[in-house]
């Protein structure tokens, strides 16, 4: 028997963790349990990252990912749940359909997947593992223009045979956030509520049930 | 299966995973009436898609030790992260909208564009 | 300055001075004076100087060529048994080939030599201004001035001058608002309107320019152009009383008998363009700026070629020669070589004979214009219903100039006439003398006597041409012009005098009138040829004597027929002077058979009656020749150097003969028995007249009342307007009528109903696009409106819907890719 491969076992752990949380984010009905699974499926994404090498990347996505945006959506949830916490469910039949499309598009992926041979062999030998690299660095600088992982210009895969770096695409993001900044701060802004909720609505599959 | 747990992991299982996420976020995108699950399908289509990503550009699971695209899919991944959660500011922003305007969260109440 | 330079030009003055009055007084005439008096001086003033222009025209061309009494070359060539060099009223000849017979040559040589004094002056042949060029034919503005022409224009402009005078105070009375008496309106009022006084010279001017165009004209058709204007302002002018129904209706009977004549003048001038291939009647020079020979110089080309070969005159134009393949054919037909030749010569012959019937038709179509201009049988009628206009108009138009340019025309055409259309002339001018001499005896409007006078008189001119007097004739013509224009003047002012035209209300008029009578009393011994036999006479004597010498001249070439000419014209001299003294004493002499017109009648003022004493004063002198030193001015010396030559040998085809006009001169027997016979004949109508009306011895009541039938048949103009209405107008009328019954049923109906049939197909085209072609495209809008409908289900605005979507479509996409994907592609 071949020696465990830790790497591989934690990939596994942390893989199921994902897939399962997600499948439960679909599955489940009651908005908070979806946002709490979701916050899980996210956190085991991030150990993925940590497992490919991406410690910065894992680093953010806990930070970004899951610290911001789930806080956000969890926050959104708070806001729009007045009165009695309502649960929508959708009927049986869009749940074929929903899923019958899903299923067709996970077995095109996974084709996509399987198609290439070279993807499923990792490196050949541990020690063909490479120390750790220090990515983060080499990340802070490429964003500022310089691209110290591929320093040969030879080995460079733009058209032109120049690399560049991604200060445009950093500074383009920076303008980006500041106008998403703007305006989702307008657009939440405080306005006149129309009316009470009512609840009732005749038109819409399911019924509404409190959950 | 035992497979799995000795031999290095390469890049399509990865692709699994991120397939997986994928498409679980598109069920839940369709599947789901309350606009914020909708909006959880769409973090989950993007985390999918950062998977693949980090996947090819890392250099632990790609044969020889040397990455298909190297540094730039972490970096990809990294705006990705940023632009997902920007978005979501902004579709919070739209939900709440809604919210505010129809005095329901029901995405299947949003209908004034049938034509 | 060359006389060929100087005389075109003084005689296109005097033409187109008259055209520069009408232009005038057309824009400017009612403005001209107080209702447009000026345009009288003005026209008058226009005419004088065209006389002038004319007599110093007149004076270059004597001054050149002097003209010569022909008798007087005779006698300066020492012959002494003859008086005649004294003696201007005694005839003579002028060939050189009689002088060259007598045996005075040598005194000939001497005192002339003899081509100087007996060479024709050759014409003049001005060409002016080009209209056009068709293929070799050019339509040109050109003159041919000779002796004729010049003394044509003399003649016309001096009577015209006097008759503008006259027309000054007749008139007048246009000059302010008139009261036509004779115009019946419906409402029974008398009509009254404005004065038109400037219009009347307005026709005269134009009517100038028209005539002296026509004299000057050099080719046919500038005289064919020319004749039509004349005709057009005789139809102005006899409708100047516009509002006359009798006025009216007798310009267009004038108008549309001339168009008659006019249809034959236009067939003679086809014939004539198409044989002589030229209407030029000189020689003239064409696009390439060769001369080439003009209609008078090919015809005697003919007749000289005939005289040498032999065979008939016809102009090389005329004959349609045979070609190559049918001379040929004949001689292949043949036998022998003999009998080729024999067919040939037959088949020359009848082309020749073609071409000589061709020439005939030339010559009677311009006859046939001139049968219709001058009046003559059967196209006479028109002429009694022009003296409708004022009585000016009569006199310069209908006596003097207008009809005489139908004789002038035989005249100047002379040498394109066979002897056949000579020969129809003649007859033609027979029957014309005769019948208007019979209605004239019984006629009582004072007018219409001298209009029938006037047919008469141009019947002796057309008999003397026929019969090959051209001298005659055409010295008739002037000297008639002058003795009628004078007599219609005359009986303007005796008709301004009573206010009627009606003999049978006149008379006894002698006292009151002494100036109007005795001029008339000089024009009526004229007419009818009074003078002292063989010694002197008026002018009308020596023409009358001429044309009877000559037509005895015929009778005796020509024995069998000829005597009928002879016979008639002297019936008619008779007749002629008859008729005349008959209306001199029922105007003149007698008890007034009308007191209220006795009463208001008076002489005419001397604007009126001075031209009369001009007129009477070249009626007497106008046969008489001014003997200047080196030259006989007269009318005829004038026309002698005009002569053309067939005149001078005389013609002969197999029936006739026509004597040289020379011998009526010199055979002393034909000339003093015809001088004889004219002078009987005229006495016996003037005793008749004399006893029936001066002395009233007898009663011509009585006489009517014997020859009832007769005078019944003379009364009304030997039924020739009954006839002529029976033949001519009531058929026309009736198809008239069948062809507005066609148009207005049939093609009338025809047009009404394709309108209705147009507008019937609209309709159902109409229907059709509604229910066929709009229900086609109303069909297409609702299938894409229905398809719309439909297709509007897709868009439910349900999101949840919209992201299934967005996933099956990328799945199908990635299914269609991964179907069709090879690596190759990757590229």
């Amino acid at each position: 028997m071949a020696p465990i491969n830790w790497h591989s076992v934690f990939f596994l752990l942390f893989a199921l963790i994902t897939c399962g949380s997600a499948v439960a984010v679909v599955v489940s009905a009651n908005i908070v349990r979806m946002a709490f699974y979701l916050v899980i499926s996210l956190g085991a994404v991030a150990g993925l990252f940590f497992l490919a090498g991406a410690e910065f990347l894992g680093a953010l996505q806990l930070m970004v990912y899951v610290g911001g945006t789930m806080v956000l959506l969890i926050f959104g949830v708070m806001l729009t749940a007045r009165g009695p916490l309502v649960s929508m469910q959708t009927g049986g039949g869009q749940w074929v359909l929903a899923t019958l499309v899903g299923v067709a598009l996970l077995a095109v992926l996974l084709r996509t997947a399987f198609s290439v041979d070279a993807w499923w062999h990792g490196p050949e030998t541990a020690d063909q593992v490479v120390t750790a690299k220090d990515t983060t660095t080499p990340l802070g600088l490429a964003l500022l223009g310089l691209r110290v992982d591929r320093p040969d210009p030879q080995q460079a895969t733009a058209p032109q045979g120049v690399l560049s770096g991604y200060l445009l695409p950093f500074e383009i993001i920076s303008v980006h956030l500041l106008v998403v900044l703007i305006g989702a701060a307008y657009l939440a802004r405080a306005k006149k509520r129309v009316g009470k909720p009512t609840g009732e609505n005749a038109a819409g599959g399911g019924g509404v049930s409190d959950e | 299966m035992m497979d799995l747990l000795t031999q290095p992991v390469g890049v399509a299982h990865y692709l699994v995973v991120g397939a997986i996420l994928f498409a679980s976020g598109v069920v839940c995108m369709a599947a789901k009436r309350n606009a914020l699950g909708v909006l959880m399908g769409i973090e989950l289509v993007l985390n999918g898609a950062n998977l693949n990503f980090v996947a090819f550009g890392s250099s632990y699971l790609a044969p020889g030790g040397q990455s298909t695209i190297g540094l730039d899919g972490q970096l990809m991944a990294m705006f990705v992260i940023v632009l997902a959660a920007a978005e979501a500011a902004v579709a919070l922003a739209i939900a709440l909208c809604y919210y505010n305007s129809h005095a329901s969260i029901d995405v299947d109440r949003a209908n004034e564009l049938k034509g | 300055m060359v006389l060929k330079d100087v005389l075109p030009i003084l005689l296109a003055t005097a033409w187109l001075l008259p055209l520069a009055s009408f232009a005038l007084i057309v824009f400017f005439g009612p403005r001209m004076g107080k209702a447009g008096r000026g345009a009288g001086l003005l026209a008058t003033g226009t005419i004088i100087t065209g006389f002038v222009l004319s007599a110093t025209a007149l004076v270059c061309w004597i001054s050149e060529y002097p003209p010569q009494q022909p008798e007087l070359h005779a006698a300066a060539q020492g012959d002494q048994g003859h008086q005649a060099a004294a003696d201007p009223g005694s005839q003579g000849h002028g060939l050189p080939a009689e002088a060259a017979a007598e045996p005075h040559e040598a005194d000939a040589e001497a005192a002339h030599p003899p081509g100087e004094a007996h060479a024709q002056p050759e014409p003049i042949t001005y060409y002016w201004y080009s209209l056009g060029e068709f293929g070799s034919l050019q339509v040109a503005v050109s003159f041919y001035i000779d002796s004729l022409t010049i003394a044509m224009f003399c003649m016309v402009t001096l009577i015209a001058s006097c008759i503008h005078v006259y027309s000054m105070g007749y008139m007048h009375e246009e000059l302010e608002d008139v009261t036509d008496p004779l115009v019946t309106l419906s409402s029974g009022r008398a009509f009254t309107r404005r004065g038109r006084y400037y219009r009347f010279f307005q026709y005269l001017s134009l009517f100038c320019f028209s005539m002296l165009g026509l004299v000057i004209a050099g080719n046919i058709a500038m005289v064919f152009v020319f004749w039509e204007l004349v005709g057009i302002c005789s139809y102005l002018l006899i409708g100047f009383y516009i509002e006359r129904k009798s006025a009216s209706n007798a310009a267009n009977k004038a108008f549309i008998v001339n168009r008659v004549g006019d249809f034959g003048m236009i067939i003679g001038l086809m014939a004539v363009w198409t044989g002589l291939g030229t209407f030029s009647f000189g020689d003239y020079q064409d696009q390439q700026d060769v001369e080439q020979p003009g209609i008078f110089s090919q015809v005697r080309m003919a007749r000289e070629a005939a005289a040498e070969h032999g065979g008939l005159p016809v102009p090389q134009g005329m004959i349609e020669l045979p070609t190559e393949a049918e001379i040929e054919q004949l001689a292949l037909a043949a036998e022998t070589p003999e009998k080729a030749e024999e067919n040939i010569e037959a088949e020359l012959d009848r082309r020749q004979r073609r071409g000589y019937w061709l020439l005939m038709i030339a010559g009677l179509g311009i006859f046939c214009g001139c049968v219709g201009k001058s009046a003559q049988f059967p196209l006479h009628v028109w002429l009694p219903d022009a003296m409708e206009g004022p009585t000016p108009v009569s006199a310069l138009i209908h006596a003097a100039t207008m009809v005489a340019a139908g004789v002038y025309l035989v005249g100047r055409f002379y040498p394109v006439f066979t002897p056949e259309v000579l020969l129809v002339i003649a007859c033609v001018g027979c029957i014309t003398l005769f019948m208007a001499a019979t209605i004239a005896i019984t006629a009582t409007d004072i007018k219409r006597v001298l209009a029938y006078s006037t047919v008469s008189q141009l019947g002796y001119m057309m008999l003397a041409l026929g019969v090959g007097g051209w001298v005659a004739g055409l010295f008739h013509l002037f000297t008639h012009a002058i003795f009628k224009a004078l007599l219609f003047l005359c009986s303007g002012s005796v008709i301004h005098a009573c206010h009627t035209n009606e003999m049978p209300q006149m008379g006894g008029l002698l006292k009151k009138m002494p100036w109007t009578a005795g001029t008339m009393l000089v024009g009526c011994l004229t007419i009818s040829g009074a003078g002292i036999p063989l010694i002197v006479g008026l002018s009308g004597y020596y023409s009358k004597d001429y044309i009877l010498a000559q037509a005895l001249s015929f009778q005796q070439a020509n024995p069998q027929f000829g005597w009928i000419f002879f016979y008639a014209a002297a019936i008619g001299a008779a007749i002629t002077a008859c008729y005349m003294f008959r209306m001199w004493y029922m105007t003149f002499v007698g008890p007034p058979r009308d007191e209220h017109v006795h009463q208001h009648a008076h002489e005419s003022p001397k604007l009126m009656y001075v031209p009369l004493v001009i007129l009477a004063f070249f009626a007497v002198v106008g046969g008489w020749n001014l003997w200047l030193p080196g030259m006989d001015l007269g009318i005829e010396p004038l026309l002698e150097q005009a002569r053309p030559a067939v005149t001078a040998e005389g013609a002969s085809i197999p029936a006739v003969t026509y004597p040289a006009e020379h011998i009526s001169h010199t055979d002393h027997a034909i000339h003093y028995g015809a001088t004889w016979i004219a002078f009987t004949a005229a006495l016996i109508g003037f005793l008749f007249a004399t006893v029936f009306y001066g002395v009233r011895k007898l009663d011509p009541e009585d006489a009517r009342r014997t020859f009832a039938p007769i005078h019944h048949f003379l009364l009304n103009k030997w039924w020739f307007d009954e006839l002529y209405w029976l033949v001519v107008v009531r058929p026309a009328l009736l198809i008239s009528g069948w062809i507005a019954a066609v148009d207005k049923r049939g093609i009338d109906w025809l047009a009404d109903n394709s309108a209705r049939v147009v507008a019937a197909v609209s309709r159902l085209d109409d229907w059709i696009d509604r229910t066929f072609v709009d229900a086609l495209i109303d069909l297409i809008a609702a299938g894409t409106h229905a398809v719309g409908l439909k297709l509007r289900v897709v868009q439910t605005g349900n999101l949840r819907q919209y992201v299934m979507l967005i996933a099956v479509g990328t799945v199908a996409l990635f299914v269609l890719i991964s179907l069709y994907w090879n690596y190759a592609m990757a590229g």
